[in-house]
């Protein structure tokens, strides 16, 4: 099969997987919803027709491939908690998850990227030494106590009183900035020592190869070396690394920065219908994300083939 | 496999390794005292008023229930070590089982359906899926378990798979088979003792994996049910902080980065230490 095609199969596969997952666990296993819907004093047709219109009186099969057509065609319902439209409520928070999470995640990466540079370069001398220390020491701090640490330290009397202890008002640059910078902060912070210690394998791994050997003895310079030969060359490690690590990073880091900063994301969404027990939109959630994050997977396997030749 | 006894000298001669290792024996015996029923038996009872400095009763002052901090910080250890061995042991020994059998029969239907099951678990985003076992659960104490084992099995069983592939193709094992001995004999009697070296480095991963995921599941409220735990007592300080009062704060952090602090450097020992191509000499020039 081309490769494409291929690729596309396995996406849909995987895609089965996710909705499979998540509807055995939400829908098949998830608490009985009637009773959340109706009120007190239900007749017994009402209730019949509830249960009838959340497909409880379908086959398993049945009411699985309704989660997967209502998924793919987004007729999510409405929020049990608000009575809003899933879609809706998705489509307002989904930017400001965007705008918060971003900014983070492109830093602690490049920062990653420069910093194993740097610690590959000057292997096993104190930069190395420093650095890989440094990573290990940030690998061993929980992402709680650096977001509680930083809002101490910046947002609070007790320190600086820099920024907004939470909330997320933004209506211009400045007022964004204001409010992003925080999350951002605790952002890079949790995941540079990881990043790093990544990038620094991949690269010492690269350097230690054949072709850098005779670049070397052709005279090509160190800084040559690192950008032209050793960058380019591990491009497809860091490819994956980036593009594997949008759920964790971005949709987990999400969750935990908004409703701890108070943020009206997709994060804090899903916070709350965790806490409350909103099934439409904790299944709309988990759906749509594990799928989104299977798309990404193909687009990251039709990148490798702009970036290495060899990929078949 | 390397000798054991060049694996043993290796890791006598890492410092760093062998100071992490003293300090998780610490907190182990630690976890035992408290088992034991020895020290940290008072973490529930308020005994003392709100917010009290640091005294000779209460060694870190008191939280914002009157609780005594020392004794719940101490208590949370055996929390730590309860989840982080159950999560550890079961999510390895599941990594083994599965890879081995990919790597086995690589490239047959068994092979497909697990690597299938990897992408998929893979996939979906952790604390979400966490959430959605919860949900399922419906507030067991063990859904934050079932999710991590279910989920952490993955980087294991892709490791044990490249090298049970590699393994299976060794002199060892072709002369088993030609014996005739049945496959799940050689699987477990000759290939997976020679992965030993992937599942300890694996396991000490799992386990700080863990600890950490067991914190901010706690603040999510998907975590610890019953009893207490650093991630709980970080999530009660986030109301005190704000409040000026870093007690609560400062004993359940700084214990939990010494704990994942000390596991960190002793799982790169380990890992330096079996690994072939390692030389700790070249390492330190």
């Amino acid at each position: 099969m081309q490769y494409p095609l291929r690729k596309a199969f396995h996406g849909l596969l995987l895609v089965l997987g996710v909705t499979f997952i998540s509807f055995v666990l939400m829908v098949w296993f998830g608490p009985d919803q009637t009773y959340t819907l109706l009120g007190k004093n239900a007749t017994a047709e009402q209730i019949a027709e509830v249960r009838h219109e959340l497909g409880y009186d379908q086959p398993f099969l049945r009411r699985y491939l309704d989660y997967v057509a209502d998924l793919f065609t987004l007729r999510l319902g409405a929020s049990n908690a608000s009575g809003e439209q899933v879609s809706r409520i998705l489509a307002r928070t989904a930017p400001v998850s965007l705008a918060l999470m971003l900014p983070g995640f492109v830093l602690g990466n490049l920062m990653g990227i420069a910093l194993g540079l740097a610690a590959a370069r000057r292997r096993g001398q104190w930069t190395d030494r420093l650095i890989s220390g440094l990573s290990v020491t940030g690998m061993s701090i929980s992402f709680l106590v650096i977001i509680i640490a930083l809002q101490v330290l910046l947002s609070t009397p007790y320190g600086l009183n820099l920024f907004p202890v939470r909330g997320w008002q933004v209506t211009d640059l400045p007022s964004y900035l204001w409010h992003v910078t925080v999350p951002t902060l605790s952002l890079v912070l949790v995941t540079l020592g990881y990043n790093t210690r990544f990038y620094r394998a991949v690269f010492v791994e690269e350097a230690s190869r054949d072709h850098i050997r005779t670049a070397r003895a052709f005279g090509a310079s160190p800084a040559v070396l690192m950008w032209k030969h050793v960058l380019k060359n591990s491009l497809v490690p860091i490819i994956t690394r980036v593009m594997f690590s949008i759920p964790l990073v971005v949709i987990s880091g999400s969750l935990l920065i908004e409703s701890y900063f108070g943020i009206p994301g997709v994060g804090k969404v899903a916070f709350d219908a965790i806490t409350s027990g909103d099934q439409p939109v904790l299944k709309a959630v988990v759906g749509l994300t594990a799928v989104a994050f299977v798309l990404i997977q193909i687009a990251t396997d039709l990148l490798y083939r702009l970036v290495d030749p060899r990929v078949a | 496999m390397e000798p054991e006894g060049r694996i043993w000298r290796r890791l006598r001669e890492d410092r760093a390794g062998l100071a992490g290792l003293a300090v998780v024996s610490l907190f182990l015996m630690l976890a035992l005292a408290v088992w034991l029923g020895l020290i940290g038996q008072d973490w529930s009872i308020a005994a003392g008023g709100r917010w009290e400095p640091p005294s000779p009763q209460h060694w870190f002052g008191t939280n914002i229930l009157g609780q005594d901090i020392f004794q719940r910080a101490v208590y949370s250890v055996r929390t730590a070590f309860e989840v982080g061995l159950v999560v550890a042991v079961l999510s390895t020994l599941l990594g083994a089982l599965l890879g081995a059998l990919a790597g086995w029969y690589s490239h047959g239907w068994p092979d497909g359906a697990i690597l299938w099951l990897m992408g998929v678990l893979d996939s979906i985003p952790f604390y979400l899926f966490v959430a959605a076992v919860a949900y399922a659960l419906q507030g067991q104490p063990w859904a934050m378990h079932v999710a991590m084992i279910a989920t952490f099995w993955t980087g294991t069983s892709r490791l044990v798979r490249a090298e049970v592939m590699k393994l299976k193709t060794r002199e060892f094992v072709m002369a088993a088979r030609t014996i005739g001995l049945p496959d799940l004999l050689i699987l477990g009697r000759h290939v997976l003792p020679n992965t030993v070296h992937i599942l300890l480095v694996q396991a000490s991963i799992a386990f700080v994996a863990a600890i950490k995921t067991e914190v901010i599941l706690s603040f999510l409220g998907l975590g610890v049910q019953d009893g207490v735990s650093w991630g709980l007592m970080l999530a009660e300080s986030t109301q005190e902080v704000l409040a000026g009062h870093f007690n609560n704060f400062l004993a359940a952090s700084l214990m939990l980065f010494v704990l994942l602090m000390s596991f960190n450097l002793l799982a790169d020992a380990l890992q330096d230490a079996f690994d072939p191509t390692f030389d700790p000499k070249q390492a330190a020039q």
